[in-house]
């Protein structure tokens, strides 16, 4: 699983590339504090009595999250628009991204490999696992502690993910239309791990 | 030229075809999220959905899949999810049994625990469907899609990284001539 795939290195992204990976990054951090912040003003809004305000955000996360109280921390004395071990993977997203440029960097673009992946899963699907099966009901510091720690690494799949996306656009334009243009260019690494 | 139809393609010269996948898994992942009791899963479904996206994308291709890849797939499953989703929800009674349902359950919660929860008037205000709306539904899928089509970039990747990888291509060799020892 973790076999580095050599024949699909290439050079790192040029300085276009880093651009593009950059602004992404930004784009990506703002949105992150924006779906962050949408979470703790819906309460904030409903205990102000905006009430349609309120509604619409907590409408816009109920497809996402079961919202139930009970398992949900409180702002202004009403429940958060997303649940605790959600709103643990959304924080842990942002701690993820804030940590990217130091870990990664925008010099190159590679997916975690898949041990780490299913290490930092562990906690979170057994935590989940326990609580399907009736074997315990864990607190929300738990159900908290193991999505942020899940959540921290998930920035650095949608990074890679949109970023090789980018990076195919920004080849394209360079250079007349050509399936796979940016695959021979050095700007298409993203099918690498680090492992 | 047979052979040359048996290998595997180089990363720069195949377009893998996204929305057979896409659509397979965005339908589990659609019928999942919506019914009552497994919704408590969360987003979870549709990264999951994502994941099985690749995997089945995986299946279909002979090259090795890039994350740009896995992104496409899931964001195309998460679109596909939010469809499925807003159908079951709006046009079944789905939506309503899985609302009842939770409305149940902190009801229980409540009366086991000792604890009373003032928003439940406001929240069964909140979740209660009052009847078919085309604007409304309209702008469920639209929202819908949108946050789906990002987590399910998520697992589209994710799933890039478990599954993606395939054996380095083999080129077939040049015929050998006779050499110029024989000569």
């Amino acid at each position: 699983m973790d076999t580095p795939a050599t024949h699909l290195i290439p050079p790192a992204p040029g300085p276009e590339g880093r651009r593009a990976v950059g602004l992404l990054y930004g784009l990506t951090l703002a949105g992150t504090l924006a779906w962050l912040g949408a979470i703790f003003l819906a309460p904030f809004l409903k205990s102000r009595s905006a009430d349609t305000a309120a509604a619409f955000l907590y409408a816009f996360f109920a497809p996402l999250c079961h919202q139930l109280p009970a398992r949900s921390f409180a702002f202004c004395g009403y429940p958060l628009a997303v649940c605790a071990r959600c709103l643990g993977i959304y924080a842990g997203f942002l701690a993820g991204l804030v940590l990217y440029p130091s870990v990664r960097g925008f010099a190159r673009l590679a997916v975690p490999s898949g041990r780490l992946f299913l290490l930092l899963s562990l906690p979170i699907g057994l935590d989940y696992a326990g609580g399907f099966v009736g074997a315990w009901a864990s607190p929300m510091g738990v159900r908290l502690a193991t999505g942020l720690l899940w959540g921290s690494l998930l920035p650095f799949y949608f990074l890679t993910g949109l970023g090789e996306l980018a990076l195919r656009r920004a080849a394209r334009k360079g250079r007349p239309a050509r399936p796979g243009a940016g695959a021979d260019k050095g700007l298409v690494d993203s099918g690498r791990k680090n492992v | 030229m047979a052979i040359m139809n048996e290998l595997p393609n180089a990363p720069g010269d195949r377009k893998p075809e996204y929305l057979g996948p896409a659509l397979i898994a965005g339908g589990v992942a659609g019928v999942l999220t919506a019914v009552p009791f497994l919704s408590c899963l969360c987003c979870l479904w549709i990264i999951g959905g994502a994941v099985l996206g690749a995997r089945l994308l995986s299946r279909k291709t002979d090259a090795n899949l890039t994350a740009g890849d896995g992104a496409i797939t899931g964001a195309l499953t998460g679109i596909a999810a939010a469809v499925v989703v807003t159908f079951l929800f709006e046009l079944t009674p789905l939506g309503r049994i899985s609302t009842d349902f939770f409305l149940k359950v902190i009801e229980r919660w409540a009366a086991t625990s000792g604890q009373t929860i003032p928003q439940i008037q406001d929240l069964k205000q909140l979740q209660t469907r009052t009847g078919f709306s085309l604007p409304g539904m309209v702008i469920d899928l639209l929202l819908s899609s949108a946050a789906f089509a990002l987590l399910g970039v998520l697992g589209g990747v994710i799933g890039v990284s478990l599954f993606g990888r395939k054996r380095p291509p083999v080129f077939p060799q040049p015929p050998q001539g006779p050499s110029d020892a024989t000569t």
